[in-house]
């Protein structure tokens, strides 16, 4: 009976479909990547190895670091604009509301949609001749305020930060929604009648209550951060003057425009490298404030 | 005498009041610019530039018949829905078989090979964007819908083995056993039994693994150049240069991508919200 479902050629048969595309496609690229990262390679002639000379080379690139900083903006952006925002309206939301399901199914919609859509949306929106932001300046008499958003290095960047947000910020109430749902009404309750407020029930109460699924939150907005492409690659390839270039543009750029095969492979190596230590740091500082948080409480 | 009470119920009642209006301006800075693309795409363009927020004073479907033929969006469309189709049902059935095997089968190396799929959901693929191009190029498979399916399949595996392992770890195993004594065949007990069972958790990963292939940009990018392999996202991207001042023609297309997805979302909202949420948390 039990020997059915030891018989090893069945495991065998039963894995092998799943573990032969995902081992040519996902971990053998991976190992690749390592190996072309110090390779000096166009994609045609024989690779010649370089040692570290790929990684000096982009550690030394201004363009790099102009797209690493970006990327810190968005992560900066997407943790103190979306996790904040997803909250507040998680707690509205959570107090048994009229309405309260139509508003999360239309807060989460532009998760749903393709980025690719999102971004040439929002570039129709800020474009300076029929975009309707600048015409709503101009009817509310702000017509000094128009821009041309994108196109402008002082705004491009925030205005990327206010499409991300505008985005995803339903994912993280829909995942702090959940995490609300989870606690004891008794807890609530209670605080109530020994008079706490309603700030101070959020700040001493749900939040810590919540800890773990706000520290889930911030990994999600480090690793979404940190591989944000689509979006901006739609809106402005990385311009004007590289004043959004993002790790993943410099990488395509890099790879595809000018045919730098190993470069590329360094590039993706260096950005993986960057989102395990912003993940793994984040974790752990995380895990820390909210240990120290229930050693003060007990 | 009912003076503070009266007071503690206006007061309960402006508050309420506060709080829809925050949820109500949330709410149109959400869907306002989804309805304008929806309204703008009926417009003719001379409309759109005179004035881009009025509501269109006569339909123009026509818009969605030159975006469909001219704009090629009706290729883009077929590719996509190819592409999608043959992605999810590789994804399910490589997927729905493994998971099968690691949650009811024992061997030494189950936890080795589970973690090496759920290692999967951790991996950024812009990471291995370089390595797997270079990958596709060498199976001779670059500018292939193929390539798509394959990749698409890679990715989706870690998220559809994990949800399908543990709901099948959850069957009670008297079944499994009831249907050997039986003397079912193991592709007949995995057919008949096992598929049909895990319904609710494969119409999940199905609906998940949908959204995902048909937004997907990135890997579509590098992988298609020909016109008339390209998929949705990456037809949409044509207009940024070919058709950039036909405005009207560019919302009709944009609708067309997103109103699958938004069908999609509108009958299964509870699946995908919680699978989503479920999803980027394990991530």
């Amino acid at each position: 009976m039990d020997s059915i479902f030891k018989n090893r050629k069945y495991i065998a048969l039963g894995l092998a479909p799943a573990m032969i595309i995902y081992l040519v496609f996902v971990l053998y690229p991976i190992v690749r990547s390592f190996f072309y990262g110090f390779y000096d390679w166009n994609g045609l002639s024989k690779p010649v190895y370089v040692g570290l000379s790929n990684f000096a080379a982009i550690l030394s690139d201004k363009v790099f670091w102009k797209s690493f900083w970006n990327n810190i903006y968005i992560v900066v952006v997407s943790v103190f604009g979306q996790i904040p925002l997803g909250l507040i309206l998680a707690v509205i939301l959570n107090r048994k509301m009229r309405g309260a399901m139509a508003f999360r199914f239309f807060f989460f919609m532009p998760m749903i949609l393709s980025t690719v859509v999102v971004g040439l949306l929002w570039s129709t929106i800020l474009n300076s001749q029929v975009g309707i932001l600048n015409a709503l300046l101009k009817a509310l008499a702000l017509g000094g305020l128009a821009q041309n958003w994108l196109g402008d290095p002082r705004f491009a960047m925030p205005v990327v930060g206010f499409i991300v947000v505008w985005q995803f910020f339903g994912l993280y109430m829909v995942i702090l929604l959940a995490a609300l749902q989870s606690i004891p009404k008794e807890i609530h309750e209670s605080a109530a009648l020994d008079g706490a407020g309603e700030l101070t029930k959020l700040t001493r109460i749900t939040v810590p209550m919540i800890w773990g699924a706000i520290t889930a939150s911030v990994v999600l907005c480090i690793a979404g951060g940190m591989r944000t492409f689509d979006l901006v690659f739609t809106m402005t390839q990385g311009g004007p003057a590289h004043a959004t270039e993002l790790m993943a543009i410099y990488m395509y750029n890099k790879t595809f425009d000018v045919y730098k095969y190993g470069y590329g492979s360094a590039v993706s190596l260096v950005i993986f490298a960057i989102s395990f230590a912003f993940i793994l740091s984040s974790r752990a500082l995380m895990g820390k404030a909210s240990s120290e948080g229930k050693g003060g409480e007990a | 005498m009912n003076g503070p009470n009266e007071g503690a119920a206006a007061r309960k009642i402006a508050g309420k009041a506060l709080l829809y209006l925050i949820l109500v301006v949330f709410c149109v800075i959400t869907i306002y610019p989804l309805v304008w693309m929806l309204y703008s795409s009926v417009k003719t363009n001379g409309e759109i530039m005179m004035n881009s927020f009025a509501l269109p004073s006569a339909l123009h479907p026509e818009n969605y018949a030159k975006a469909w033929t001219t704009a090629k969006i009706g290729t883009y469309f077929a590719n996509s829905l190819v592409v999608t189709v043959l992605a999810i049902g590789l994804t399910l059935v490589c997927g729905a078989s493994a998971a099968f095997m690691l949650a009811k089968f024992k061997f030494r190396s189950r936890d080795f090979v589970l973690s090496l799929f759920i290692v999967g959901m951790l991996i950024p693929m812009q990471a291995i964007l370089v390595p797997l191009f270079i990958q596709m190029k060498d199976l001779r498979l670059i500018d292939t819908l193929a390539s798509l399916v394959l990749a698409y399949t890679a990715f989706g595996l870690p998220l559809t083995i994990f949800v399908l392992e543990s709901f099948i770890r959850s069957l009670p195993d008297s079944i499994l056993e009831a249907a050997v004594l039986d003397g079912a065949s193991l592709p007949r007990l995995f057919m008949c039994i096992i598929l049909p069972m895990s319904g609710p958790a494969v119409a999940t990963v199905a609906i998940l693994n949908f959204l995902t292939n048909w937004k997907e940009f990135s890997l579509a990018l590098i992988f298609i150049s020909t016109e008339a392999k390209k998929t949705l996202p990456l037809g949409l991207y044509n207009f940024i240069g070919a058709y950039s001042t036909d405005y009207a023609q560019l919302m009709a297309a944009m609708t067309i991508a997103s109103l699958p997805l938004i069908v999609m979302y509108a009958l299964f909202q509870d699946r995908i919200i919680d699978g989503m949420a479920d999803g980027a948390v394990k991530n």
